[in-house]
């Protein structure tokens, strides 16, 4: 075997701690290296043509280039192997700059290192075999996971590009939190006069396949080939035959049995309900746990008063599963609810600020809806308690954000600017009353965002107080709000009638457990981790993966729209090409051997592993093994570490390869 | 042991089994593994404390495998099997090595067995095997038969001498190691006696690469038992046939018995228990322990 | 003599996705660590064999370092999930055959922890220096290659090495 090494001197960037000429001429006496130099910059066309033309002038079999980290230039340099004509895989990077010029100072000892990292590319090479990149298919539809804004976005570029979309949405109606919102910063227009017509357009769409009250139970497969098994809950009312008169929702006499959770537990909502009168579809739900048919099989009012017969109480779950060639993940958020918790509980919450307690001390959200003029108020100022207009408000922000020690660390990014705007719309419409916000510092950046916040101070006389809260009781009526001015610098006391908490943003409840299910990594606080923090913010690490709005970190709305445009942009790539090519990283079973143990099956993160028949000349089975699934193996080689007799190998890393640069240590 | 014979020979006559795999006398204080396939040698068949192999090994050998097959349909085969041999049965079916439904189990209660051939069944002769053992009892069975007799309670030696080598220094533990394994002539013979080494070719026998050096050398010798003992981790049932099948006399079972140990601490598993959980390798738990990890 | 100038020898067995990307960021960053620490790339820390360990110690490495991504963060979702597992056995083992703790080393090295990784490289050069090189295997190694000096395991290249002082 003939083996070229060139060294890359990569200006000075490793020339200045590795003496590059000593490399190449150490690397001369290598077994099996016929030639072996160095230059300048050998990603540059003259390095590139210096490469090709030792190719092709000694007839060499294999190169290795000791240059950046492979994830930099290993695809420059497999292309010119190519135009050379050797195969893409029979070149080996050796990472003399990231892993070695650059981290270390001693040009002699850096030097020996990167022989030796030389060495270890050198015998690697020897044992690569010619690989042949895989082609794969693409299905060119789109899930699109969450039906808030981010969704609902994703879902209108992608089919008004022309490509098919299945929107899954767990609630009854599409909307998210945005439907929830009273007006919107920092431009005061209403949220659902904005919303509703993008919610209406996705129900008509003709390339949209809506599923509402659904939820994704399995993925299985790869980019481009994604079949998706979507549970689609039972609503007890048939879709078809529904017009959405709503005749049975104001006959059901279950009236007061359970909260509205669309306006934050501040209303009762009946057992037949649409979350809210704007929903998309307009299809009511049956709730199975309050519904008086379910607890004694009598009323049957809806039954009665329904002239459309839509009404089936014995309607069972749907499994519908859908071929699918990209995802767009856009579960959004929710809310930090941070009543007091249990002592064993993974998160803390805040006894001394009272929520949970009094009825007064609200949430972001809550207060939204009681703003809102679809509200359980009719957008009227009345606090839950009495139904009184409150005259002092108290509004708290940064609560269980940027507070690692009952909440987050992190800062929920939104909160500064909807607490404006809160104490905006109460000034704007209690004219009297007074709005008071304790903040720790404002973080307004966007555009005019923080001439929003000066508005709101400065227009609308909001008193912003710096420091935080460190106690709230109640006392003849009043919530004695404590705290501290930390510009003044002395304690304060406002006998509030109302306290309004910008509680954290968090990840879904069930964030984990979706991550796990379609594959994708998370952090710690449970929010979608991105390819590349900022050059690839929109991709997961699985391919064919995207994700849009606050599933992956808090996020206000134009920030959500503008990922979930680049998600589905991200999805149109894909849906480019018929074809997609893959690197040939994957496992493959030596048959004659296996012993069909199946731990590869079990350990294979994505059923890669099948079970295989194998027959004697008679048809009859005499064994079975495993049989690696080219299309679903995705290369990580966890079988054939586990395989106990070795006999499934990983092409491109395999064993002989890798005792091959543990020996050449 | 009657009412084995009689149960073998209907099994035998009713052909619902094509062999039985069980044990024979050699004298009163010695039996050998026999498989019977004709109903009347099924009054060959013995059970009692000189019942030392785990006959599951045998089930995944072809010749053995080969007998079941007749006229192109598989029969079952029939095994008298003390409650550990069961763990074994139980692995091998977790492991894809043999199908339920092709096993007829003949559990026999057990009490115990003697150390070696010819010893007088007592407290002090009973197989180490047999000291921490819980399950007198066949787990999965097809028929139970034998009597249930209390097993003699004795202190666990093989436990005793795992504790006192943790105590150990580095460098002593290495050296006394090193020293044991040196004995090894790589005769094969506790991967020949394992039921559960049934790969098609061990990982030892690979040239391309070569991942064990099988020179019969301290080196080769070292990485062999590491091997071996690794990948029993988690898997091993602890029927000690390794250890009784060693000509050198290298204690296996510290390092079995160790890693067995290990299991049980760290995740809770027991191999071959139960057909409902799965195996510990090839599977994982998210909250598994990360104290490890830096 | 040999005492004195003595410099471990430690091999790293890293994952591609986050533990040799989080060392290209320690590079990318300029941080600094010791030279003695060389990568192995493999495409997960789940195809990582306990053999590669035992092979490492018998090319005569003091330490070894097992690096994979975070859990929940592994780019094919489980695998470090299963290394884990095994590695608790197999350390558990070694510990037991008197091989160091610290000899062996695992870490969890994500790509955007550069200084991490350094960190970690760090500890592990400094550990096995305090430990000195690893004498019951090269004693295991020696007595090898007197016995058996045709397949004593030296790859042509090393004897080369020798010349290359000349060569240059």
């Amino acid at each position: 075997m003939k083996i070229g090494v060139f060294i890359c001197h990569c200006g000075e960037n490793i020339g200045r701690t590795v003496d590059c000429p000593r490399v190449a001429k150490a690397c001369e006496w290598l077994p099996g290296v016929d030639v072996s130099l160095d230059y300048k910059y050998m990603c540059s066309d003259p390095g590139q043509n210096m490469i090709k033309d030792e190719i092709r002038k000694r007839k060499l079999d294999a190169i290795v280039v000791g240059s950046c980290s492979p994830h930099m230039h290993e695809k420059t340099f497999r292309k010119a192997a190519v135009d050379a004509g050797i195969n893409p895989f029979l070149v080996e990077i050796a990472n003399l700059r990231e892993h070695c010029s650059w981290v270390h100072d001693d040009i002699d000892s850096s030097t020996d290192k990167a022989i030796d990292l030389v060495r270890m590319a050198v015998e690697k090479v020897k044992r690569n075999v010619p690989l042949t990149t895989i082609e794969v298919p693409v299905t060119k539809r789109t899930l699109v996971i969450g039906g808030g804004i981010a969704g609902i976005q994703a879902a209108l570029d992608v089919a008004n590009a022309g490509y098919e979309v299945v929107l899954v949405e767990k609630e009854p109606s599409i909307g998210g939190h945005m439907s929830q919102l009273s007006e919107t910063f920092p431009t005061l227009d209403c949220s659902q006069c904005i919303l509703t017509p993008r919610m209406v357009e996705v129900y008509q769409h003709p390339r949209i396949k809506l599923m509402t009250y659904s939820e994704v139970e399995k993925v299985e497969g790869f980019i481009g080939n994604f079949t998706v098994t979507i549970r689609k809950k039972a609503r007890h009312i048939d879709e078809d035959k529904c017009t959405g008169c709503g005749l049975c929702i104001t006959k059901c006499p279950t009236k007061k049995k359970a909260f509205n959770s669309f306006e934050e537990d501040l209303a009762y909502r009946p057992a037949v309900y649409v979350p809210f009168p704007q929903a998309v579809p307009n299809i009511p739900v049956i709730d199975e746990t309050i519904c008086m048919y379910y607890k004694n099989g009598k009323c049957g009012m809806c039954v009665k008063v329904c002239g459309r017969e839509a009404i089936d109480f014995h309607q069972q779950d749907k499994i519908v599963t859908e071929e699918i060639g990209a995802i767009i993940v856009a579960t959004g958020y929710k809310l930090y609810k941070i009543d007091k918790k249990p002592d064993d509980s993974p998160i803390k919450g805040y006894g001394e600020y009272g929520y949970g307690k009094y009825k007064d001390v609200v949430d972001g959200l809550q207060f939204e809806r009681i703003a809102s003029a679809s509200g359980p108020t009719s957008g009227e100022f009345k606090r839950p308690s009495d139904g009184k207009e409150p005259k002092k408000v108290v509004f708290i922000q940064c609560v269980g954000s940027r507070d690692e020690s009952k909440g987050f660390s992190y800062c929920s990014k939104i909160c500064c600017m909807y607490t404006a705007k809160h104490a905006m719309l109460y000034k704007h419409k209690v004219h009297d009353g007074e709005a008071y916000v304790f903040y720790m510092d404002i973080r307004s950046g966007g555009k005019m965002y923080d001439e929003f916040v000066r508005r709101a101070i400065e227009e609308d006389g909001v008193k912003y107080i710096r420091g935080r809260v460190s106690r709230i009781y109640e006392k003849d009526g009043k919530y004695i709000v404590r705290g501290e001015d930390t510009i003044a610098g002395m304690p304060v006391e406002i006998d509030a009638d109302m306290v309004v908490l910008a509680t954290a943003m968090i990840a879904q409840q069930d964030a984990s457990e979706l991550a796990q299910t379609i594959g994708i990594p998370y952090d710690k606080y449970g929010f979608y981790n991105e390819a590349h923090p900022k050059l690839r913010p929109i991709e997961s690490t699985t391919g064919g993966v995207f994700l849009a709005g606050a599933c992956q970190s808090p996020k206000d709305i134009p920030e959500s729209v503008a990922m979930a445009s680049a998600a589905a942009a991200k999805a149109l790539v894909l849906f480019g090409s018929d074809k997609l090519e893959r690197e040939p990283v994957v496992a493959y079973v030596n048959e004659s051997l296996c012993a069909g143990c199946f731990y590869c099956k079990k350990v294979c993160p994505y059923g890669a592993v099948e079970v295989k028949e194998v027959k004697d000349r008679n048809g009859v089975v005499y064994k079975e093994v495993a049989y690696v699934n080219t299309g679903l193996c995705q290369g990580c080689g966890t079988c054939t570490a586990t395989c106990p007799s070795k006999s499934v190998e990983l092409a491109g890393f395999n064993n002989e390869e890798i005792f091959a640069q543990i020996a050449a240590l | 042991m009657e009412e084995l014979r009689k149960h073998a020979k209907e099994l035998l006559e009713n052909k619902t089994v094509a062999a039985i795999l069980g044990y024979v006398e050699v004298d009163p204080k010695r039996t050998r593994p026999a498989v019977i396939t004709k109903p009347e040698d099924a009054s060959k068949l013995v059970f009692n404390e000189y019942c030392l192999n785990n006959l599951a090994v045998y089930l995944t050998k072809a010749r053995i495998k080969n007998i079941a097959k007749q006229n192109g349909a598989v029969m079952k085969l029939g095994i008298v099997a003390k409650p550990c041999d069961i763990h074994s049965v139980i692995a091998l079916i977790q492991e894809s090595q043999l199908k339920r439904e092709d096993i007829h189990i003949i559990g026999m209660n057990c009490h115990g067995v003697v150390k070696d051939f010819g010893m007088e069944f007592s407290g002090e002769t009973l197989a180490s095997k047999c000291v921490p053992c819980e399950s007198h009892k066949p787990l999965y069975h097809d028929i139970v038969l034998g009597e249930e007799k209390q097993t003699p309670s004795v202190s666990d030696e093989v436990l005793a001498k795992i504790q006192a080598i943790e105590k150990m220094t580095y460098e002593e533990r290495f050296e006394y190691f090193k020293n044991e394994f040196d004995k090894c002539i790589k005769c094969y013979a506790c991967r020949a006696a394992c039921p559960l080494c049934y790969c098609q070719r061990c990982i030892t026998d690979k040239t391309i690469p070569r991942w064990i050096e099988s020179s019969p050398h301290s080196r080769g010798n070292f990485s062999w038992n590491v091997v071996r003992a690794f990948h029993l981790s988690g898997r091993c049932i602890g029927c000690g046939e390794c250890e009784r099948a060693c000509p050198m006399d290298i204690p296996l079972s510290l390092l079995n018995r160790k890693m067995a140990e290990t299991a049980k601490e760290a995740y809770a598993y027991v191999s071959g228990r139960s057909l409902e959980t799965p195996t510990l390798v090839g599977s994982y738990d998210v909250k598994d322990s990360d104290e490890l990890f830096m | 003599m040999k005492e004195q100038n003595w410099e471990p020898k430690i091999i790293a067995f890293v994952c591609n996705w986050c533990t040799y990307t989080g060392a290209d960021l320690a590079g990318t960053s300029r941080l600094k660590y010791p030279t003695n620490v060389k990568l192995i790339r493999v495409m997960c820390s789940g195809g990582i064999d306990p053999v590669f360990i035992l092979k490492a110690f018998e090319r005569g490495a003091d330490g070894i370092l097992v690096s994979g991504c975070h859990p929940n963060d592994c780019h094919y979702n489980a695998g470090n999930f299963h290394a884990r597992r095994r590695w608790t056995f197999f350390h558990e083992l070694l510990d037991y055959l008197g091989i160091d703790k610290n000899r062996l080393q695992f870490s969890w090295v994500s790509a955007s922890e550069g200084k991490k990784f350094v960190d970690v490289v760090s500890k592990v050069v400094n550990d096995v220096k305090a430990m000195g090189p690893f004498k019951g295997y090269e004693e295991l190694n020696n007595e090898f290659m007197t016995e058996f000096p045709d397949v004593s395991g030296v790859d042509e290249s090393m004897i080369l090495k020798e010349k290359e002082g000349e060569a240059v």
